[in-house]
This record gives C-alpha cells, sequence and structure tokens, in this order.
C-alpha cells in the first residue's frame, strides 16, 4: 500500500507541479487549473494504484492531504482491486 | 456582413460552442490517460466530434456575420456543484448518458423553434447525428461494466445525474430566461407533447 508522500509525488507528475506545492492543508480547487482536471487525476490515481473509488470515498475530500490518504487506505470505505 | 442573428441567438450559439469545448476537452484529457482497447477508441472519437462540433458551431456564426462570444462556462461545468465530480469512469459514462440526452433535447428542440435559420438548422441537424452515435456507445460501454459495477449500482450512479441534470438545466433556463424567450414557447409546447422529454 502506498505511503501518502508516493501518492503525493505521483499527483504531483500528473499535475505537473513540484511537489512541494501540494501541501497536505492546499485546497484542491487551488491546485488544479479546473474541475475536469480533478476528476482525470482521481481516475489516473485509481488506474496506478490499483484503487477503485466510488462517489461516497471522496464526496467529503476537499485537501490534497485528504485525497492522498484515500490512496493510502486511511479513508477509503471501498476496497483494492484484485 | 451584415448580423443575421440577434444578439440572444447569438449568446445561445456561442453557449453551445463553449459546451462542445468543454466535452473535448475533458474527453481529451480522459482519452489520452485511458487503457487499451474498444472504450479507448470510442472515447477518442467522441472526443474528436466533441472538437469538430465546436467548430461547426464557429463556422455557423462566423457564416452569419458575428463571432462567437467568449463564454466562461458551459453547461457541464454546472454539474460538479450540484452532483458531485464523477470519480471512475463508469461514473464519467452514466453522467455522459444523460448529459448527451440533454443535448439531444435541447437541439431537437431548438430546430423546432419558428423561424429558425436554415445555417442554424443544418448545423443542429449535423451535430445530432453524432450525438446519436455517442449515446450508442456510451450505453454499450455502460453495460459492459455490469460484471464491474452491478448493475443496481449504475443505475442508481445515472438517476443521481438525471436529477442533477433536471436541476442544472432549470437553473440555467431561470438565468438566461430573456436569452432564450424565443425557445420558451417551443418548449413548453415540446414538454405538454413529450412529458418525459424523450
Amino acid at each position: 500500500m502506498a505511503d501518502s508522500r508516493t501518492v503525493k509525488q505521483q499527483m504531483a507528475k500528473l499535475l505537473r507541479q513540484p511537489v512541494e506545492c501540494l501541501a497536505d492543508e492546499a485546497r484542491l480547487i487551488d491546485v488544479v487549473a479546473d474541475s475536469l482536471v480533478l476528476v482525470e487525476t482521481v481516475i489516473e490515481l485509481q488506474e496506478h494504484f490499483g484503487v477503485r473509488l466510488v462517489q461516497d470515498d471522496v464526496r467529503s475530500v476537499v485537501t490534497v492531504g485528504e485525497l492522498a490518504r484515500l490512496f493510502s487506505g486511511e479513508r477509503r470505505s471501498s476496497t483494492s482491486c484484485p | 456582413m451584415r448580423f443575421q442573428i440577434d444578439e440572444n441567438e447569438l449568446w445561445l450559439l456561442s453557449f453551445y460552442r463553449t459546451s462542445e469545448i468543454g466535452g473535448a476537452l475533458f474527453f481529451g484529457r480522459l482519452a489520452r490517460s485511458m487503457k487499451e482497447g474498444p472504450n479507448q477508441a470510442d472515447m477518442t472519437r467522441h472526443f474528436a466530434d466533441e472538437a469538430q462540433h465546436a467548430w461547426y458551431w464557429t463556422d455557423c456564426i462566423e457564416r452569419l456575420g458575428a463571432h462567437p462570444l467568449k463564454l466562461t462556462d458551459g453547461y457541464q461545468d454546472q454539474y460538479a456543484s450540484t452532483a458531485g465530480l464523477p470519480v471512475n469512469l463508469m461514473e464519467v459514462l452514466a453522467l455522459t448518458q444523460v448529459f448527451e440526452g440533454r443535448v439531444i433535447n435541447q437541439y431537437a428542440r431548438h430546430q423546432r423553434a419558428p423561424g429558425i435559420h436554415a445555417t442554424v438548422a443544418e448545423t443542429l441537424g449535423r451535430i445530432m447525428e453524432d450525438e446519436k452515435w455517442h449515446l450508442e456507445w456510451v450505453r454499450r460501454a455502460l453495460g459492459e461494466m455490469e460484471p464491474e459495477y452491478g448493475r443496481e449500482r449504475i443505475d442508481e450512479t445515472i438517476r443521481r445525474f438525471r436529477e442533477a441534470d433536471e436541476q442544472v438545466y432549470r437553473q440555467t433556463v431561470n438565468e438566461h430566461e430573456q436569452r432564450i424567450a424565443h425557445l420558451t414557447t417551443v418548449l413548453a409546447r415540446a414538454r405538454e407533447e413529450d412529458p418525459d422529454g424523450r
């Protein structure tokens, strides 16, 4: 299972931003260009980490740290893909 | 060249153009990141269609002697705050099915507007042909996802996005009432004839 730091590194790669710009407390709407980029990023992270999310998992996610923790398994209700 | 459309119609056609651009950018990004397979090919064709439709509207507006207005948000930008963002491909396709249905209905009703300019009618007709294929491939792809997500979850997701779509559509109509007044009579009549909007 990936740790939060690894997830953030992958996010940084997808968003073409230095990982230092992705502070845990940064709001996602402030670090992505628009909502479509966020959708694409979340889908790509699932592909990369072999995790499947549903909308309930992300409904209350606001910050970078909260999103990263979903992929490190700390807040997720769904299960990893086999 | 003299303008052949009024300010409100120019706004509406520009709104269509902006929404098509939004769709093209979205599906283009998804097509780039999708795994190999039939859905990747269909998503790529879908993205190419949406980009082509944006060009059709641009060309249509130019042929009517005007330039497209620069608008910030298309119709689909309003979904996020109403229904939440889709988080997997199944949810993206469920949203797409609802959205494409709305587009076809809107374009069909616009085509029936009294006094519609022939160039606008022709553009609507060309685009609607493609939109029918969009609905077909999305419906097929969702069917193929049943073993993975379950029919119940897919239906529930479509239902959720349909409710959001109703809300977004009402908001859009209310917000731009004056601009689309020339269509509302047609829409009201269409609703009487077909209450389910099919």
